[in-house]
């Protein structure tokens, strides 16, 4: 399906654009830690051990107050003595308040968002895109229906919606084994992985109907394109022509809108796992929430996800920017010789 | 004569603009854009009917839903003897097999994402036509005949020029060895010199595979250089169908008269030729004119039996008339140039109370001629005689008091043209029929002539410069 | 003897695209004489639009022009340049590529005026059109009031004459006499009741009006030259016929200078006094009217002429030219006449680029083909398949659409 003029147009854009570079870069980061997080990961993600609990990062050693009651003759006192906390090269990104290692946190967390965030997408576009086609195609009453209901859709605030949605439906997840654990490449790792499968739905749901606005808007200028009355007129039927046709022709701003819509639901997702609502229990957004009542003494256990969000969310979209930008111009448009 | 392949009968499409759910949830009446409005023509076995006529005057719409691609409002179309608008399931996939288009703009005609060969093969995956080898093979065949290579089977359309796609395009609609083609627009995006290729092409293949075509163009050079018969379009009507040596070089319809005219003939000769412009735009189809479509453009509109005027005054007194009755005059304007004239009040002081002072009769009573004479200056390019003058006077007066219906009837009483009043209809069995009142007309048509108590031209008394009797 | 308005000479635009450098226009020359209507008419990526673009410095990016001299007759222009841009000054001729870029924008309107394929996409559609050609009554007026002062040729509608004139509704940018002259010239290109129609806004017009109100604005300016562009070919023909009809009158009553710019040769025939026929990029043949319809010497303007249905006469077989426009991509372009692999009478000298020879007829027919110079040699044709290697790749520049805006197809029906 991809052209080489397709890919030229890529390769010349991503040379060009250095943000391109840059997204593309952080984007491999964040897929390659996610995929490989068993084998990169220190420790055992929800391993707690409340003797290393809130260590710092590594060169941030620090000099802590801590106040130790003793009882002595019947009366209590607050002995407050400086205690030097040394940041240990087994948590390299410190620990949290229960001394769960942070980086193979971050590194877990990675897999739930991206697992939201890509499964949340398809699962949205899928709906969204046929919702779309078909309205655009046929138009008239169907399209007038369908696109109501999208803006009553639209008219409800996103995270209302999916809360209320989350507590309607409650929280489930499935699991499905981890490969690298089968395979005993990490014994000392999670042998399961979760997947929010409530949270996938409730995101889907909140999001496609930007895939249908999009996907409607395509379907209504290829309709009307030449080619597709030609294929009428050789006796196509309405399937093959929006299978054959409409939806290849439409595919390159979806796939645009694609690419930010996984960075707007790993957001949603965090959102959620940072008000309770999650159905994984390794997610940036609720180390997020559970780091925010140590921001001031222990702020790494909330910057670190925090961080991993940031990543995320600006490489997709300037992975988004470049496909957008190397896609868009002209690809439709005959531009042979005239 | 030969049989004929397709008989169109008062074939109509009407769109409807301001029909949502939320338009009519407001109670909005759907605006209706009559495209086609009860055309008939017969296409002949093996022949070219060309139909022509300017952009929005609903030739191509009329291809399109004879093919049923689009589904017509009314009318009935007949293909070798089974009507079209009733087909469903396999028969209409066997009309499809028969009849077959060729569109304008070979960029967008061709799916940018489809190779060459499965472009032209298409049609034959559709209808299962033999094993996929033989379809390749027979793809391979049809590319070498429209002048492409077979080895560009696998390129996709962006590699080719205008030309080429028009080519492939063709090649398209060849695929399943249909008897009728549409040709829509087929050479309009395409340079003059490669226009010649593609309409060689044509003719060749129409002599190879015994093929009838409908060309349908505004280019009434393409017209003349390959069609047998031609049918003229104006605004969703036909005005007049002929064959293509009567049509050019005895076009009896003034519209076909004036289209013609204005065609530059690529001659030195060119500079010297006096042409009389068409005046005015096409009207919208939204609400064409009542009666003949063409009259507000008409330079041979029929005044009343008894007026005598010259045709430009007529012209321009019709013009008038329109406007008046669409309301289209902005009489504040007019006021306010009288405002301003008046040395004696002041000008700007009394231009500042306009809207009060102005409005008030005695000043309307008192300023109604030079109001009246401002009107005319603005309104009339053309100097119109006696009694006609008084007449228009009369007419604007009464827009002093803003009586826009009083105005308008005083110049309907004296003017009204049986152009307006009655549609004419294209007279039944002859080679030649043209729809104007210039000509006799079917009695159905003089019925309502007689029933609308106007007065239609009595048989030869009123022509056209240079148009033949039939 | 007519004066040259304009004199070109080796004028060379080129884009610079991704797939390569496309030659749109390639070493141009010609003159535009005072009073004149030159037709230049040429298929579409013959870069003719792109010499129209080129004149007034409209070129955008990815093109450039690389050489060239455009020199202007003026006077007066040439007298405040000889202080400022001495280099550009020759006499009366002032080469308006040297002058300094304020001064060559300052050209445009009052000197040049354009108008183009697409009147909708040429006025701004909030405005009203008779608001729109007062404004350039009012530059012309500025301009003439005090000719060596740049900047009141310069000074258009900024944003603080808008911040004023909403705040001083008195102290509009617009005097009644702008809008006067806009109104009369809205009559001058025959829109009924103008004083009415000046306060309609763009999208209440038709194409043949808005067309005309373009012709109207462009007017404004008294310019010395009128530079159209495609003017008529997203017209219907009755409507193309008024405008021919409103350009021709404007110039014989005004004796403006006009450059007709079009690939209908109907309307070359029409309009002009003089033809170029331009080929990828060059122009291939010059001459009086009479010299290129009645007596064509290149074979491509010949072969032009045949592929025209014709609508006096039932047809025959057309005499197309055989095989495509070529990509003026530079890798792609060799050193020889650019015709020759679609050329009947291609010989073996044609592999080497041809002068310009002087054609029989009139002192200014001239083409760039050896057949002008001496007849036909069988003997020295090349062989039939000699270009069989390129012409078979199909492949053609995807980036000629650029330099002439694909407008042949544009009579979009319905």
């Amino acid at each position: 399906m991809v052209s080489d003029r397709t890919w030229r147009n890529l390769t010349v854009e991503l040379k060009r654009s250095h943000l391109a570079k840059l997204g593309v870069v952080l984007i491999l980061f964040i897929l390659l830690a996610a995929t490989f997080a068993p084998l990169l990961a220190p420790h055992d993600p929800k391993q707690t051990n409340p003797g290393e609990a809130n260590l710092p990062p590594l060169g941030f050693s620090e000099t802590r107050t801590e106040s130790t009651t003793v009882m002595e003759d019947g009366e209590i006192t607050i002995v407050e003595e400086q205690v030097q906390v040394n940041a240990q090269m087994e948590h390299p990104l410190g620990t949290d308040h229960v001394g769960r290692d942070v980086l193979s946190r971050a590194l877990f967390g990675a897999r739930t968002s991206l697992i939201v965030g890509i499964g949340g997408t398809a699962l949205a576009a899928m709906f969204g895109v046929i919702v779309g086609l078909v309205s655009g195609f046929y138009g008239g009453r169907i399209d007038d229906a369908l696109m109501r209901i999208a803006d009553i859709m639209l008219a409800f605030p996103s995270l209302v919606l999916a809360i209320a949605l989350t507590g309607l439906w409650g929280q489930q997840s499935e699991s499905i084994p981890d490969p690298f654990h089968e395979l005993g490449l990490a014994p000392d790792m999670p042998a399961e992985i979760v997947i929010p499968s409530t949270i996938i739905a409730v995101v889907a749901l909140v999001n496609w109907v930007w895939f249908a606005r999009v996907a409607r808007g395509e379907a209504l200028s290829v309709r009307n394109e030449e080619y597709v009355k030609a294929a009428r007129s050789v006796g196509a039927s309405d399937l093959e022509i929006l299978w054959r046709h409409v939806l290849p022709n439409s595919l390159t701003p979806i796939l645009v809108l694609g690419t930010i819509q996984v960075a707007a639901i790993i957001l949603l997702e965090s959102s959620l796992s940072f008000l309770g609502f999650s159905g994984a229990n390794l997610s940036w957004g609720l180390d997020i929430a559970q780091g925010r009542d140590y921001l001031s003494s222990s702020w790494w256990i909330a910057t670190v996800p925090g961080a991993a969000i940031v990543i995320a969310v600006v490489g997709i979209n300037l992975v988004g920017d470049w496909l957008r930008d190397a896609l868009d111009p002209g690809i439709d448009q005959g531009e042979g010789g005239v | 004569m030969t049989e004929s392949l397709l008989e169109v009968r008062d074939l109509e499409k009407h769109f409807y603009e301001r029909d949502t759910l939320v338009d009519r949830a407001l109670g909005g009446e759907p605006v209706s854009i009559q495209a086609v409005d009860g055309v008939s023509f017969d296409v002949r076995e093996g022949e070219t009917l060309g139909l022509v006529g300017e952009s929005g005057c609903g030739k191509s719409t009329c291809g399109e839903t004879l093919l049923r691609l689009q589904d017509p409002t009314g009318g009935t179309v007949r293909f070798d003897g089974e009507d079209v608008l009733d087909l469903s399931g396999d028969d209409l996939r066997s009309f499809r097999r028969n009849a077959q288009v060729v569109f304008q703009d070979p960029f967008s005609s061709l799916d940018p994402r489809m190779t060459v060969g499965a472009t032209v093969r298409q049609p034959l995956d559709v209808h299962s036509v033999g094993t996929k080898a033989e379809r390749t093979e027979r793809v391979c065949e049809l590319l070498e005949r429209v002048g492409l290579s077979s080895d560009q089977y696998d390129r996709y359309p962006h590699e080719f020029s205008g030309g080429q796609r028009q080519r492939i395009g063709i090649a398209r609609a060849l695929a399943l060895e249909p008897d009728f083609i549409v040709l829509d627009e087929p050479t309009s995006a395409l340079d003059v010199s490669v226009q010649a290729q593609i309409l060689n092409l044509l003719s060749d293949l129409q002599d190879e595979f015994d093929l009838t075509y409908l060309l349908i163009s505004h280019d009434l050079s393409v017209i003349r250089h390959i069609s047998d018969r031609v049918a003229v379009m104006y605004l969703g009507e036909l005005v007049e169908v002929g064959p293509v040596a009567d049509i050019f070089e005895s076009p009896k319809h003034p519209y076909t008269q004036a289209l013609l005219e204005s065609v530059p003939r690529a001659s030195t000769d060119e500079r010297d030729r006096e042409i009389e412009t068409l005046s005015g735009d096409v009207p919208s189809p939204r609400n064409p004119p009542s009666g003949c479509r063409f009259r507000t453009r008409c330079p041979s509109v029929i005044p009343p039996e008894d007026v005598t005027i010259d045709q430009r005054e007529y012209r321009q007194i019709m013009d008038v008339r329109e406007r008046i009755e669409s309301r289209e005059v902005d009489l504040d304007s007019a006021w306010e140039y009288v405002a301003d004239e008046q040395p004696s009040s002041g000008g700007s002081s009394l231009r500042s109370l306009l809207g009060d002072d102005v409005r008030e009769d005695p000043f309307r009573e008192r300023h109604a001629e030079a109001f009246v004479d401002r009107l005319e200056e603005r309104m009339l390019d053309v100097e119109l005689s006696g009694s006609h003058a008084q007449t228009v006077r009369s007419a604007l007066h009464e827009l002093c008091y803003e009586d826009w219906e009083g105005a308008a009837s005083i110049l309907a009483e004296e003017y009204e043209s049986v152009c307006e009043v009655v549609s004419p209809a294209l007279q039944d069995d002859r080679t030649h029929p043209v729809a104007c009142h210039l000509y006799d007309q079917p009695d159905s048509v003089t019925a309502n002539v007689a029933d609308a108590d106007v007065s239609a031209p009595v048989g030869d008394t009123v022509r056209t410069d240079g148009a033949e009797s039939d | 003897m007519p004066r040259d308005l304009l004199s070109v000479r080796d004028l060379t635009t080129r884009f610079f695209t991704q797939e390569g450098q496309v030659n749109a226009v390639e070493k141009v020359s010609f003159d535009v004489e005072e009073g004149e209507v030159l037709g230049i008419v040429g298929e579409s990526g013959s870069g003719k639009s792109v010499t129209a673009l080129s004149l007034v410095d409209l070129v955008e990016d990815p093109g450039r022009i690389v050489t060239g001299e455009i020199n202007y007759r003026n006077s007066e222009l040439a007298e405040s340049a000889s202080e400022n841009a001495p280099d550009a000054v020759d006499g009366d001729f002032v080469d308006v590529r040297k002058l300094p870029e304020r001064h060559r924008r300052a050209l445009r309107g009052p000197d040049f005026a354009t108008i183009f394929q697409d009147p909708a996409s040429s006025l701004n559609p909030s405005l009203p059109v008779g608001e729109q050609i007062a404004e350039a009554v009012e530059v012309q007026r500025r301009a003439s009031a005090n000719p060596r002062s740049t900047r009141s040729r310069t000074q258009s509608y900024g944003l603080g004459k808008f911040l004023l004139g909403t705040a001083l509704p008195g102290q509009g940018y617009l005097t009644e006499e702008s809008k006067a002259r806009a109104i009369e010239l809205l009559e001058l290109v025959g829109i009924p009741d103008p004083a009415e129609r000046a306060e309609a806004l763009p999208h209440e017009y038709s194409g043949g009006m808005l067309q005309r109100a373009m012709i109207a604005q462009a007017l404004a300016g008294e310019p010395e030259l009128l530079i159209a562009d495609e003017p008529t070919t997203a017209l219907d023909v009755t409507i193309q016929a008024q405008i021919l009809d409103i350009l021709g009158d404007i110039q014989e009553e005004t004796g403006m200078t006009i450059l007709l710019i079009t690939h209908n040769l109907g309307v070359i025939a029409r309009m002009c006094d003089r033809v170029g026929v331009m080929y990828a990029g060059e122009i291939v043949e010059r001459g009086s009217l009479e010299d290129v319809f009645d007596n064509p010497v290149h074979p491509y303007t010949q072969g032009l002429l045949g592929s025209i249905p014709d609508l006096e006469s039932a047809g025959g077989r057309l005499q197309p030219i055989e095989g495509n426009v070529p990509s003026l991509l530079d890798q792609e372009m060799e050193d020889r006449c650019y015709f020759a692999d679609r050329c009947p009478n291609a010989m073996e000298e044609c592999l080497e680029k041809p002068p310009e020879f002087p054609g029989p007829g009139s002192p200014d027919h001239a083409a760039k083909c050896y057949l002008a110079d001496h007849p036909y040699e069988p003997e020295q044709a090349l062989p039939e398949d000699y270009f069989d290697d390129e012409s078979s790749d199909t492949t053609v520049g995807r980036d000629d659409g650029k330099d002439d805006a694909s407008g042949e197809g544009v009579s979009a029906d319905d």
